[in-house]
């Protein structure tokens, strides 16, 4: 079916790929800050208004999970909001993409996957430029070890792959299932409540607790939060956690995207 | 005479999209019920053997919906065949609705580059382009307007300036070119030629008999996903006409001598 394509046709196919992932990549981001590089930091504006909001509602009544301070609250509730906003919205709009481009790949061939990939390298350079250099300077001052800082990329590492992982299968689902988006917002609203972001983990009954395993972002909460709040060195069992779980989502994702892929543009 | 496109035994199946519930709700509901059926699929393409030489200009005709587009789909790697092999060497331009790939909300400037990404040709290429592009489409002073704010005939200036600034090796034109105004359509016209006098291969789809039978050598005619007939242009569509408008046949054939210039 497929015809055998020589070596330098690959690279040549290789080098498209990532000029395309560039420019799309590029796209999304012009298209949401309309050139005003600031716009980047709007993007804290909802973890900052968030966490202002459970420390005024929760910080007193959790403090005593958090040694008594409501500083440590603070800096828990916000590792955590910028975690699960990076999660929701990365693959929100990643579920999307194929679908909002369905029009341009009938026109024009192109590798489909690379829709999500891009949405969600877009929000990936947004991260690093705005949320990211705020954790590093968090991590920074309470572990005093630049070991933490660069330690911190390896869980977000693995936040990306999660995120790409869900994104490619939720956009291959989307493909089939045009009203998907709401069952999404529900499955981002359970991830959401089951993840320990303005709530101490303690709290969780253990019957309960049992199934927050489940939860792909927990070991990666859980490790940003150990490298850049508990003041130690990176916990490597954690890291390798977070890193693991990503592994496992990005494969199971990347894999029914493969398999769907031949039945997308009857669909499109 | 190089091979330029094959396709051996190609076949397609595709979903029918009427019966296709697009909704998750509904699939759900209906397999906790056991109506669920598998959607069904129709045959677009039956078993196509075909091979283009390098500079062959083709024309394609039939009815709407006898596998025209569909076929050219292929060709240019946009859908996969069910059976068969499809082999294409070189560059294809698609002239398929011009400016499909752009984005309305970017400037001028940054949809040619992306454009032209998505054609196949590098960043760096693109931007070495630039200018030639925008000489040509006319559009010198609107390089940083959002695409939006150009008309219609300016975008599809737009992209044929950016589709045609390389010279193809192939080149698909999926009905006839009308863009922009008179002096435009001049200038297209003229690169066209261009390519019509070089070894660009060119597969043309059209409604109009007269084009296809003035510039193409060869032309295949589909019917219901299978090639009815492929022979000399003038062959062609003289048993075409014949089978679909008899009466139209005698008129066209008294215009054909006339007219030997190629046009657009």
């Amino acid at each position: 079916m497929v015809t055998l394509i020589p070596k330098n046709l690959q690279n040549r196919e290789l080098s498209w790929y990532r000029e395309l992932f560039i420019v799309l990549m590029r796209r999304n981001l012009k298209r949401r800050y309309r050139g005003s590089f600031l716009g980047i930091y709007w993007s804290l504006l909802n973890p900052l208004v968030m966490t202002a909001l459970y420390t005024a509602i929760f910080g007193t009544t959790f403090a005593q999970y958090y040694n008594n301070s409501a500083l440590n609250y603070v800096l828990a509730a916000f590792t955590g909001l910028i975690v699960i906003n990076f999660f929701s919205a990365s693959t929100a709009q990643a579920l999307a993409s194929v679908v909002e481009n369905g029009g341009i790949v009938n026109k024009i061939r192109l590798p489909l996957f690379i829709f999500p990939l891009s949405t969600i390298g877009a929000n990936v350079f947004q991260l690093l430029m705005g949320a990211f250099p705020l954790l590093a300077l968090i991590t920074l001052i309470i572990s005093k070890s630049p070991i933490n800082v660069v330690a911190l990329l390896l869980p977000i590492i693995g936040l990306v792959l999660v995120c790409t992982g869900i994104g490619m299968l939720m956009s291959a689902l989307y493909v089939f299932f045009r009203d998907l988006s709401y069952f999404y917002e529900l499955l981002t609203f359970l991830l959401w409540i089951s993840s320990p972001i303005f709530y101490p983990v303690d709290i969780v009954p253990q019957a309960v607790s049992r199934f927050l395993i489940l939860n792909p972002i927990l070991p990666i909460i859980e490790s940003i939060r150990q490298i850049s709040l508990s003041g130690d060195l990176p916990d490597l069992t954690l890291i390798a956690h977070s890193l693991s779980s990503g592994l496992i989502v990005l494969v199971i994702g990347a894999f029914a995207f493969a398999n769907w892929r031949s039945q997308f543009m009857d669909l499109l | 005479m190089q091979e330029s496109i094959r396709l051996d035994e190609v076949s397609l199946w595709r979903r029918t999209q009427e019966e296709f519930s697009y909704d998750l709700k509904r699939t759900l509901l209906s397999l906790l019920e056991g109506k669920y059926r598998h959607p069904a699929k129709k045959i677009v393409l039956d078993n196509i053997s075909l091979t283009i030489e390098r500079g062959e200009k083709i024309g394609i005709i039939g009815a709407n919906g006898s596998g025209k587009s569909t076929m050219l789909k292929l060709i240019s790697g946009i859908l996969q065949p069910t059976s068969g092999i499809v082999r294409v060497k070189g560059k294809i331009a698609p002239l398929i609705e011009l400016g499909a790939g752009f984005d309305s909300e970017l400037a001028v400037l940054d949809n040619i580059i992306l454009y032209g990404v998505m054609l196949g040709y590098s960043q760096a290429e693109m931007k070495s382009r630039v200018k030639s592009i925008l000489e040509f489409a006319e559009l010198e002073n609107y390089a940083l307007v959002p695409v939006k704010g150009l008309s219609s005939g300016m975008t599809a200036r737009l992209g044929f300036a950016i589709a045609t600034d390389v010279k193809p090796d192939i080149l698909i034109l999926d009905e006839v070119l009308s863009v922009g105004d008179v002096s435009f359509k001049n200038k297209c016209s003229q690169r066209m030629e261009e390519f019509w006098q070089d070894h660009v291969t060119v597969l043309l789809v059209s409604h109009s008999m007269e084009l296809i039978r003035k510039n193409c050598h060869k032309t295949i005619w589909m019917e219901q996903g299978q090639i009815r007939m492929i022979g000399t242009a003038k062959n062609v569509v003289n048993e075409y006409l014949k089978c679909v408008a008899p009466h139209e046949l005698a008129q066209a054939q008294s215009t054909t001598t006339q007219v030997e210039s190629v046009q657009y």
